[in-house]
């Protein structure tokens, strides 16, 4: 690298799509131990674990959320990533998340691990042609026609127009909502070598937050069950993706503030499982 | 279900089917066929039409002379033989000694070598079904061919009702890769279809008159049919049957020979070569698919394209994972002579041993199964020889241990944290690292690694390691770096040996600074009833340590120096240790235990066990005297 680099001029990709990211950040992480000696002296700094890679971004959802972004499926698989000029060749996706709230466009954040020699001092400015013939979105996902389908989120009656109620209790009008899918990415090593030969998947979850007026009677200690589904659209209304959760609602909070109105949060969580096939 | 299957742990391995596909990491039970198999006697099938059958099943198969030399291999299809015991037999009258093989009644073969041979009359047929089971090993010559048998006439050439040629021929030709590696009727060459030389073969010859087609021979080998050849010279239907005379010094092994007049079905001959592939093919039947495999039996695994899809190297499956580690501890008898003196007799030449402990992780749950498997079949191994067990499994282990260690699986431990991630540990226990080797026992003098040292020896860094040969007991041996890291080589007077040496026999490394030593005085107690406890000290070295002490998260070099002065001292020789602060004295010790584990790459954890010794023998401790293995 020559010179600072201009964020207009830094290109980002993910397995050779663009992203229309407003922020992109790339780290990476050695694990070093100091090893003592019985005559006090230091001998060196050990490698306990590989170099661990961070990158994470925030981009504008400009169409349907690509499958290999799909944090709770079943493949482990690395995808490329390509930042300033320098390819990553293998990049796996540990969390997406957004927050939808009024008169906002959905940012989506993604977060992946990575492993290997990154060529980081080969950073460079796209030409100012590829710039300029660079297609700027149509569509990008915005809260307007963005929603979370509230009726029968807790699986009680909906019956006519004084809205839903039965064991649930009455539910009330969702103020903003935010969505996150996330997973462990556990590395395994062949011995002699520093980049793991599979990074697997554990923990699969999603999780939704909602802010509203009323979220019916407080939880049990079972929690209470809850399944919804949120949809992404776009200003003028076309869908782009849509995030479904099927899990249990486990704490709830009230609030009110000086100026403010009182509003209950609460998260909905559900644990993605995997039935095994037989072998 | 085969005793095989029904032993394992596992479900869904089945027998292999040359009409399945297959995938990475599956297993199967290698049966050559499905058939059950069948003695050649057998009479379930019908009228069996057995001509003749030969093998090394007992003694009284055999007339020999003084010497334990065959003179003849008796038939055991005896309904046609004559009471002469000439008649359909294999013989071998000659005065002429050197052309008798020799029996050995602890192999189940017969080895005829060079020109040699058994012959016989009275296997005439006109059609005929031939199984031999054989092993030919290479012979010195460039493109040899090499007789297995003949059939002709007795005065040894025949008129012919075919075209050409008087006998008929079955031999092996070529070298031992695909498509060179040859099966031979007469002068028709096929290329066989698994390897000629150094392995066991069954070749089935299906020799029909033609009555309708033309007379031909169909060529089977170990169940694959490799061809048809037709009009085959006229030798095949006479009653003159030679064996041997193979023109390989080096021998074939003759394991079995049998043939039906007429031509068996299908069916039957795949049950005759079953009985033939179960009789000797003896190791084991599992094989693990290292690539997807396709249909075919030409893709079994003892064909040449078997190699590219079917394995039983576990090397070839799974590599370790860090967190792998093993264990020393030496088997020594020891004599305590009072005062603190001993004596330490090493048991045996394979004294230390070990067991390693090796990590498989993030396997998915086909690997998983097929490891498992793996681990489980193990005893399905060949025998080694008489008198040993079955063989253990041949690895590669991790640094810095040798990579050709043959491990026997003790057991193995299964855990998974989550769907389709599962972590395998196999603790498994090497036998025969002897201590008379020089280059060592678990870690070897590889010139690679570990180097024996020359004048123009070059490139040193701290902690490499190298073999100093030399006439002086007292120079020769492991000399390690501890100079300044270079690309030269280094001057005599920095050698090993050298007045101002950059190396050194001694121990250097240094532990932990987080060590803990236990110190325990040696005292004689006397306790009488109802009397106060009395201590009195026993004898005059009542202060003898034994501690343990840490070597964490070193270097892959450093680790290599440590593990190779404690294997080279094979967990009984003494050496010099300077306790660290504050005790800073020189003591005698040994290291009868050591533990190590590969963390990561450059982080080794190792843990030792010093036993002090007081008064050091002055006699080498050392075997020094060169054996020479020679052939008789």
């Amino acid at each position: 690298m020559s010179k600072f680099l201009n964020y207009r001029g830094v290109d980002f990709q993910l397995e050779n799509e663009d992203f229309y990211a407003t922020n992109v950040s790339l780290s990476a992480q050695a694990s070093v131990d100091p090893v003592i000696l019985s005559d006090g002296s230091l001998l060196n700094y050990a490698p306990s674990s590989a170099v661990v890679g961070s990158l994470s971004c925030d981009f504008y959802l400009t169409a349907a959320l690509p499958s290999y972004l799909n944090i709770t499926g079943t493949h482990d698989t690395p995808i490329k990533a390509k930042f300033a000029n320098v390819e990553i060749a293998e990049v796996y996706p540990k969390n997406i998340s957004f927050n939808v709230e009024p008169f906002q466009p959905v940012l989506i954040s993604a977060e992946f691990d990575w492993y290997g020699d990154v060529k980081v001092e080969n950073f460079e400015e796209q030409g100012i042609n590829q710039v300029k013939q660079k297609q700027v979105p149509n569509y990008i996902a915005h809260s307007y026609k963005s929603y979370l389908s509230s009726r029968n989120i807790f699986n009680s009656d909906y019956s006519g127009p004084s809205g839903p109620t039965g064991p649930s209790g009455p539910q009330g009008s969702i103020v903003s909502f935010s969505y996150r899918s996330s997973c462990d990415r556990p590395t395994f090593f062949n011995v002699d070598e520093v980049v793991p030969f599979r990074v697997g998947k554990l923990n699969k979850q999603c999780e939704v937050d909602l802010s509203a007026n009323n979220l019916g009677k407080l939880i049990s200690v079972n929690g209470k069950n809850a399944s919804s589904v949120i949809y992404l659209k776009d200003f003028y209304g076309t869908s782009l993706s849509s995030f479904s959760i099927d899990g249990v609602l486990s704490n709830q909070n009230y609030n009110v503030s000086e100026g403010q109105y009182l509003l209950t949060e609460a998260s909905i969580r559900q644990t993605i499982t995997e039935t095994k096939t037989l072998i | 279900m085969s005793y095989l299957l029904s032993g394992l742990n596992i479900k869904n391995i089945s027998e292999y089917n040359s009409s399945d596909a297959y995938n990475k990491y599956d297993v199967i039970d290698f049966q050559l066929h499905s058939q059950k198999s069948a003695y050649p006697n057998y009479t379930g099938f019908g009228e069996t039409g057995l001509l003749f059958w030969f093998n090394n099943e007992y003694l009284n198969s055999f007339n020999l002379d003084l010497d334990n030399y065959i003179t003849g291999w008796l038939n055991k299809e005896t309904s046609d033989i004559s009471s002469d015991g000439m008649y359909a037999n294999l013989l071998q009258l000659s005065e002429d000694k050197s052309l008798r093989p020799f029996v050995y009644f602890d192999d189940n073969y017969i080895e005829l070598f060079g020109d040699q041979f058994l012959s016989g009359s009275g296997f005439d047929c006109i059609e005929r079904t031939t199984f031999v089971c054989f092993d030919a090993s290479t012979s010195p010559d460039t493109n040899p061919e090499q007789n297995i048998f003949r059939f002709d006439r007795e005065d040894g050439w025949a008129e012919s009702k075919f075209s050409t040629g008087p006998s008929g021929f079955l031999k092996v030709k070529g070298s031992n890769t695909q498509g060179q590696a040859k099966i031979m009727v007469d002068e028709q060459e096929f290329d066989a279809s698994s390897p000629i030389y150094n392995a066991l073969n069954i070749i089935t010859l299906v020799q029909t008159s033609g009555a309708t087609s033309g007379p031909s021979i169909t060529v089977r080998q170990n169940g694959d049919q490799l061809g048809t050849y037709e009009h085959y010279y006229s030798g095949w239907t006479s009653g003159f049957l030679k064996l041997g005379d193979t023109n390989n010094p080096n021998g074939v092994k003759y394991y079995d020979i049998f043939s039906f007049s007429g031509v068996l079905n299908e069916s039957e001959i795949k049950s005759y070569e079953k009985y033939l592939y179960e009789s000797y093919f003896d190791g084991n039947d599992f094989y693990f698919a290292k690539e997807d495999a396709p249909t075919g039996f030409s893709n079994s695994p003892l064909s040449y394209n078997g190699n590219d899809y079917w394995t039983q190297d576990i090397d070839d499956l799974f590599k370790l994972s860090y967190g792998s580690s093993v264990n020393f501890s030496a088997k020594l008898s020891r004599s305590d002579f009072g005062d603190g003196y001993q004596s330490n007799v090493s048991r045996n030449i394979n004294s230390l041993n070990s067991v390693f402990d090796l990590k498989y992780d993030g396997l998915t749950d086909v690997q998983a199964k097929c490891l498992i498997t793996f681990f489980e079949t193990t005893p399905e191994a060949g025998i080694k020889n008489e008198t040993e067990g079955f063989a253990g499994v041949n690895i590669d282990l991790f640094q810095p241990y040798k990579k050709d260690a043959e491990l026997y699986f003790l057991d193995i431990n299964h855990s998974t944290p989550y769907n389709d991630i599962n972590t395998i540990s196999i603790k498994a226990e090497s036998l025969y690292d002897s201590n008379l080797d020089y280059k060592g026992m678990s870690i070897k003098l590889d010139e690679k690694n570990i180097r024996t040292y020359s004048d123009s020896l070059a490139g040193f860094e701290y902690d490499d390691v190298v073999y100093f040969e030399s006439v002086l007991y007292s120079e020769r041996g492991y000399y390690y770096y501890t100079g300044q890291k270079t690309q030269t080589s280094v001057s005599e007077e920095n050698s090993p040996v050298g007045a101002q040496s950059h190396f050194t026999k001694e121990f250097y490394f240094k532990s932990d600074i987080d060590y803990d030593i236990t110190n325990q005085i040696n005292l004689v107690t006397i306790d009488y009833e109802g009397s106060t406890k009395q201590y009195l000290k026993d004898g005059i070295n009542y202060n003898d340590l034994e501690f343990n002490l840490s070597f964490s998260s070193r270097s892959n070099k450093e680790t290599r120096a440590l593990l190779k002065f404690l294997d080279d001292k094979a967990g009984f020789k003494i050496f010099r240790y300077s306790l660290p602060q504050p005790y800073n004295k020189e003591i005698d010790v040994y290291c009868p235990e050591w533990d190590h584990t590969y963390n990561f790459h450059d982080n080794n954890d190792i843990q030792v066990k010093f036993v002090q010794f007081r008064a050091k023998s002055s006699k080498l401790t050392n075997f020094d005297t060169q054996i020479d293995f020679v052939s008789i």
